[in-house]
């Protein structure tokens, strides 16, 4: 599988982050993908949409996920170019929600203090290592089941499930 | 090395005779289990057959579907959501049962609580199957796995032992004994690993009380919780039991990533402060606080022990005016019963609204709150916008907490009205 390679575009520094606060819960129902990419990160960074770039990586401390997480704010961070996410650890229902997607998460513990925002990191799937290439180190992530490698790999559940015996 | 009672169950499902943490399986669930939802059940039926070309599931017995959200239906669309289940289950010869409560508690009123079986939903509050000692798993989306295919892949967890010792004090509830589990274990400290409580105290909760620890499992980061099965749980599901499978339980000497020992005898009364459903105070911190709305209901608590120390509470005493206490049995059989009982005459006679069993109340398609205004509420989550206005607030509470604070419009200690 191709390695990620891209720019830490943000660090969600909140232990137990509900990622619902991406978009703000009085937009979660909100559908409309380009609506959803225009008002995400508003609260964090309203300069967000300009300066990502397709390939970036977002980086989330423990627990990453908890509460009652939604589809939109990951949905809208895909539209943007968010290739994946780096995390200390995830909440098992969020990480349930977004690997059916088949979108990466890499559980890294150590991850926040390995990067710093916009350094440009490389994700080596074969070595399982996150490579920070600005500061010139590596961190070794926490191996992920097979189905769910594969899940990344076959880009979510309906390929997963075709390719699958 | 013994095994926990999650690794018996999964080592049968898988066809091994023993499995360890780690271990890669392909599992065949025992029942796989869903109520339908916009984006779930409609989406797997129709992928079912456009993706994969599956007209119909194999082993429809394996099956069962609810009707619980969306009862009644107010629009055109969501009786159309039903309709397309109906239809669906008739021509696979799946049951859906409608009208009867709230699936996740209903599932062992019709006997899939079966001790030693393994279970799947999309929603993981079915892991308050796990009272009776059957594994039931939410998994979202993966559970179209379980309707293209025989078996689910997946890596067996590691189990996390949890005793519960003492007894709790008058007005401190099993509600309040999960909640304290998750303000000393903290959010994550079960995080995909499955939760297995024990301890002296837990012959001393309820079956109910037992329900509603394990409903709430996913709030300490587990993918479910269990319990070994006891003479009085063995008993409430054999008789039901759809499939015969010989009850497992944890050996004395499995291995466990940790064990946590939680004494609860000096416990009081907890409310979970919004926005997060980590947030557990004691609700002595939080008396005065002025709240407008109360729900008593979902599938974490509604069960007739709910129902009857509220009405305990509200015996002579009236909802405060302009209070709108909405009170919604987990079931029909519970309302049933408690009617039987007397207790919903008491609890009509204090003011409250009695409403037959939907899930509608927890999600915030019925009784929804305006901004500003402020519930008390036995529903499973307090997050922002769950019942209503993103600038509305949530606070848990136990069943009797919830009684009390109607009666002065101020979240209040149930303490003094028992």
């Amino acid at each position: 599988m191709q390695n990620l390679k891209g720019r830490i575009a943000f660090i969600f520094d909140e232990i137990d982050f509900d990622i619902d606060q991406i978009v703000g819960v009085k937009n979660i129902k909100i559908q409309d993908v380009d609506e959803l990419a225009s008002i995400a990160m508003q609260s964090y960074d309203p300069d967000f949409r300009d300066l990502v770039r397709p390939g970036d990586l977002l980086v989330g401390n423990s627990n990453f996920g908890y509460g009652h997480p939604h589809y939109p704010p990951m949905i809208a961070m895909r539209h943007l170019g968010i290739a994946g996410v780096i995390a200390e650890s995830f909440s098992p229902g969020y990480w349930r929600g977004e690997i059916a997607m088949g979108f990466p998460q890499i559980p890294c513990p150590g991850i926040m203090d390995f990067v710093d925002r916009w350094d440009d990191v490389e994700v080596d799937w074969q070595d399982r290592q996150v490579r920070n290439l600005t500061k010139g180190k590596q961190l070794e992530f926490t191996e992920l089941s097979e189905a769910d490698m594969q899940m990344i790999q076959s880009g979510g559940l309906i390929g997963y499930l075709h390719a699958r015996d | 090395m013994g095994a926990t009672i999650a690794e018996k169950i999964l080592a049968r499902v898988s066809g091994r005779d023993s499995v360890r943490p780690g271990d890669e399986i392909s599992a065949k669930p025992d029942f796989v289990i869903a109520y339908d939802f916009p984006g779930y059940t409609d989406v797997i039926f129709r992928q079912m057959k456009e993706e994969f070309g599956i007209d119909k599931v194999a082993e429809p017995e394996r099956y069962a579907l609810f009707i619980d959200h969306m009862v009644p239906a107010v629009t055109p669309a969501e009786e159309d959501l039903h309709q397309v289940t109906r239809d669906w289950g008739e021509a696979n010869g799946v049951p859906v049962y409608e009208r009867r409560g709230i699936g996740h508690h209903v599932a062992s009123e019709l006997g899939y609580a079966v001790p030693g079986a393994f279970a799947v939903h999309f929603d993981g509050h079915i892991s308050q199957m796990g009272t009776f000692g059957t594994l039931a798993m939410g998994v979202r989306k993966h559970l179209l796995e379980a309707f293209v295919k025989e078996r689910i892949k997946m890596r067996v967890p590691e189990t996390v032992r949890v005793n519960l010792n003492g007894r709790l004090a008058e007005g401190v509830m099993a509600r309040d004994a999960f909640h304290h589990i998750v303000r000393v274990l903290g959010p994550a400290a079960c995080c995909f690993q499955v939760l297995e409580i024990g301890g002296d105290a837990l012959p001393h909760i309820s079956i109910d009380g037992r329900q509603t620890i394990n409903c709430l499992a996913m709030f300490t980061g587990a993918v479910t919780s269990i319990m070994n099965p006891d003479a009085d749980t063995l008993a409430y599901a054999r008789d039901r039991a759809r499939i015969e499978l010989d009850p497992v339980a944890s050996d004395d000497d499995a291995d466990y990533a940790a064990i946590h020992e939680i004494d609860i005898s000096e416990l009081e009364p907890v409310v979970v402060v919004p926005p997060r459903p980590s947030n557990t105070q004691n609700l002595s911190d939080y008396a005065g606080t002025d709240v407008h709305v109360g729900y008593l209901g979902s599938c974490a608590s509604g069960r007739l022990e709910d129902l009857e120390i509220a009405a305990r509470v509200l015996r002579g005493h009236r909802v405060r005016d302009g209070f709108q206490l909405n009170i919604v049995p987990t079931s029909q059989a519970i309302m049933e019963e408690a009617s039987k009982k007397g207790i919903l005459t008491d609890l009509i006679a204090s003011g409250a609204y009695v409403a037959s069993s939907s899930c509608d109340y927890c999600f915030g398609r019925s009784g929804v709150m305006t901004a500003g205004q402020r519930a008390v509420s036995t529903g499973t989550l307090n997050v922002r916008g769950r019942m209503g206005s993103p600038d509305s607030e949530i606070y848990i509470m136990n069943a009797a907490a919830v009684a009390a604070s109607a009666i002065e419009g101020k979240i209040t200690d149930p303490r003094k009205y028992l």
